[in-house]
Parts: C-alpha cells; structure tokens; sequence
C-alpha cells in the first residue's frame, strides 16, 4: 500500500512559516524568499505568492543598473521579468520536475524553455549554440526539466531532446551515424524512413571535462520564440556567412540526392 | 469511503451508498455496481436550469452498488478533501468525484473566472463527506490568515475552502501595451481564513501572455 492510501490523513497545509527558503516545496514547485531582494524569472510562472511582490518587466527603468549588471540577452528580454519585494513566492512550470542548482564562480549552458529563474549575482548570457543561454558566476538558479535530471561525465553522446544544458566543458557537436546512412541506398532511407530508420542517427556529442544534464524524457519545453540573432557574419544562426539560417534544411548527408544532382550539374 | 490507490487513481470502497462521479471517470471495479447519468448534476430543474445558464456546465453519473470502484482522469493528480459541513469552491473541470451526500451548486466568483476562461461561475460543494479533486501536478495547499493574505495566479489555482474574500488584482500598466509587462498581469488576491488549492502548472488564460 503506498503512502498515499491513509484514509483521513489530514493533507499539509502550507504557510509563510512552514513554507521552504529558496528551496522545492515538492518535486514540481520552488518556493523563492524575497526580502527586498530581486529574482529574475520567466514570464508567467509565478503560481501564488504571500507578501508583496512586483514584477516588472526587463525594460522597466528602474531596473536599468540591475539589468546592465547580469542580463546580457536582448532576444529573450520579453519573456523575462524581474520580481522584486518582501515574501515568498512559489514558482512552477506545467507540472515538469523543478530544481535549483548553485553555481560557485562557473558556467552552466541551458535550454532556454528550460531556465525558470536566477538570482542577479548570476549573469545570463545567451550561448552561441541558438536557444540555449549561458549563466556566469556565482549564485542560483531554477530549472525544470521533464523527470528528473540526470548528470552525466563526458565523454558522451546525447539525444537533442533529452539534452537540458551542460557546465564547465565545451560546446557540443552534432554526431551523425554515418556507416548507416552512406550510399544512394542510406540517402534514400534516411529521406523516406524506408527500410527503417531508428530516428537515433543524429547525437549531440561531448568532450572535455565538465557535466552534461539530461532529463529523463524526450518531451522538449517550449521555449518561446526569442528571435533571431543579429545578422552579422560568423555569427551561428544569424543567417550571414558563415552560419546557416534556421530556415535552412538539415544537414547534407553523404549520399543524399543532393550530391547525385551537384554530380550530373542539375 | 474515498482513498488513493495512487496519487493519480481514486478508489472508493462502497457498501450500497452513492457517490457521485465525473462522467466516464470510471476506469475498472470489483463487485456489483450501477451507474446512472444524472441530468443536470443531481441538482434538479433548477440547477440544471442554472448551469446551463452560467456555462458551469459538468456531466455527472451516480454510482452505486457494493465492492470498489476506481476512478481517474487523463492523469491528472488527485486530492482528496474532507468536508464537515463546510463549503468547497472548485472548478467544474477539476471535480472527480463526491460523496452522494454531498450538495452541489453554481456560484458567482466574480472577474477571476473571467480571466482564467472558465466563466464567470464556479461549482460549489457543501455538506459532511469527501470529495476529491484533480490538479495538473500534486497540489499545494497554501493557508490564507488575517495577517497573510495570498495572491494566486488564475491559471494555477485549482479550489478553495473556508471563509475567504477573493479580489481580482490587475497589474495591467501602460508598459503592457508596450510588451513590457510583468507577466502577471491578473491576480487574484484572497483574504480571511481558509485554504487554497494551488497546482503547479498553469492553464493557458487570456491573461497568459500579458
């Protein structure tokens, strides 16, 4: 019989006082103490709050020292806000599983749908790899994730879905299993899924020192449409030289049509 | 007799009683049962009347008979609430199951059902007995005093009990318009004494991207 089975046992019933600082309240809501203190947090994930809170948005003027100070990301400046007050707030995000993590003077690169909130002594800096963001520093943050997370050491392969974010090693790279997509015939099973594709050709691969955070899922978060970086040369996913649009079909495999038509000059 | 086989299917062990239960909720049982769709709720001409009416519209069945009966609903969590003789506010879409015993009707709630989409109206349930209710994700109970009052997202609250007043607060600026807003742009705000019933997720409002 599980723990839930009890009949009559009285539910907890969560006050101010009972309620945790700056830690989960269970494993799908974060309970963050303001004391005067600013929070930065996605848009909209504020479930209830005691005390007063307000949140105003990146481009509020008041904020102009704090936002100059630890947020580096144009693109993502309307999905977040800044909650400022006496209290304590609860945070949570479609029922996904929610943790914090401290960073003690380091770097951790997460999906951006995945980052909930951070405390301002951290920095947010968007990553060159797009949709992902990078924090810098020293403090803590909120994530969530579908199921909880899991640490992984490099080196290792990962599924692009199952990928949260990374710390301290190096950006990763794609990983295409070629031995079974070569040849006229590989091209054509990769293009139809005729013959059988596993749909698990394609990893993200990692190397170096570090950690790698994967959630135990493939279900992604939305994350919300944050733009596109500036349109400069060498800039990945600006469109320029040099790095692909992100209208721009996958990649070219060996033995894809696309070679037999360059061949022939068509 | 309401209890949790687990935190997302509701067993309720019956000897001859009544319960009533969302309509098609129920997933497997053992030993004799009937069901029977009650029109309009159980709550006669008058409640069915009222609740087209408001839109607070739910479709319920009885059951009845001896043995056990499960009861879940897309997976969502379940929890179970006692009532002695008290008020339950909830949404009609979150109600699972209640005792037979237990009245229900329609109540006003004001702006807060406007902003969450759900209708100006919301189910009210009163008398002695259990009743259970789903969340999108285990709620969490959060306790309202004189001296703490609670502000909750319309998207995130689930149901309430006690003896609360609920003002609507609206943080609506001319930054809004600008796409600047705080992205809480609704909120409801309670005060007095009882218990609110919070999920963790929330449901897509009109107020959601604001």
């Amino acid at each position: 019989m599980s723990t839930y089975g009890t009949p009559g046992a009285a539910p907890r019933v969560l006050d101010p006082m009972t309620l945790p600082s700056d830690d989960n309240v269970d494993a799908y809501t974060f309970c963050v103490e303001l004391k005067g203190t600013q929070w930065f947090m996605q848009k909209g994930k504020m479930i209830a709050y005691y005390g007063t809170v307000e949140f105003n948005g990146i481009g509020h003027g008041r904020l102009d020292r704090l936002v100059r100070k630890a947020f580096h990301s144009p693109l993502h400046a309307s999905d977040w806000v800044v909650a400022e007050g006496s209290g304590k707030m609860l945070l949570a995000d479609r029922a996904f599983d929610v943790n914090s993590y401290d960073l003690d003077d380091g770097n951790l690169t997460i999906r951006s749908g995945n980052l909930l909130a951070f405390q301002p002594s951290l920095s947010l800096k968007q990553s060159i790899v797009p949709g992902f963001l990078t924090l810098i520093g020293t403090g803590k943050f909120v994530a969530a994730s579908n199921g909880p997370v899991v640490f992984m050491e490099p080196p290792i392969r990962v599924d692009p879905q199952a990928l949260v974010g990374w710390a301290d090693c190096p950006s990763p790279c794609h990983h295409y299993d070629h031995g079974y997509l070569t040849g006229v015939l590989g091209g054509l099973r990769a293009m139809t899924g005729l013959g059988g594709v596993s749909g698990e050709e394609h990893q993200f691969e990692f190397v170096g020192a570090g950690t790698v955070l994967l959630q135990s899922s493939e279900a992604l978060m939305t994350g919300q449409a944050a733009g596109a970086p500036p349109q400069q040369p060498g800039v990945p996913g600006g469109g320029g030289p040099g790095g692909s649009g992100p209208g721009a079909a996958g990649p070219r495999l060996p033995g894809q049509l696309g070679d037999l038509q360059r061949r022939f000059g068509l | 007799m309401f209890r949790l086989q687990s935190s997302k299917v509701l067993a309720v062990d019956m000897t001859g009683d009544a319960v009533k239960a969302k309509n098609g909720s129920m997933v497997a049982y053992d030993g004799q049962m009937a069901f029977k769709t009650l029109t309009g709720g159980g709550e006669g001409i008058r409640g069915m009347v009222t609740r087209r009416l408001t839109g607070e519209q739910m479709t319920l069945m009885e059951v009845k008979g001896h043995g056990t009966c499960f009861f879940a609903d897309r997976a969502s969590e379940i929890n179970l609430v006692s009532l002695g003789g008290e008020k339950l506010y909830v949404e009609s879409s979150n109600l699972l199951a209640a005792d037979g015993g237990l009245r229900t009707g329609t109540t006003f709630t004001g702006l807060r059902g406007a902003s969450q989409g759900n209708g100006l109206f919301t189910t009210t349930i009163e008398g002695h007995g259990q009743a259970a209710i789903m969340s999108d994700g285990p709620a969490v109970l959060l306790r309202v005093s004189p001296q703490y009052p609670l502000t909750v997202d319309p998207g995130a609250y689930v149901a309430h009990q006690g003896n609360l007043r609920q003002s609507f607060q609206s943080g609506v600026t001319f930054r809004t318009f600008l796409g600047e807003g705080g992205g809480e742009a609704f909120q409801i705000r309670f005060e007095g004494d009882g218990v609110v019933y919070v999920q963790p997720s929330e449901r897509n409002t009109i107020a959601g991207d604001v």
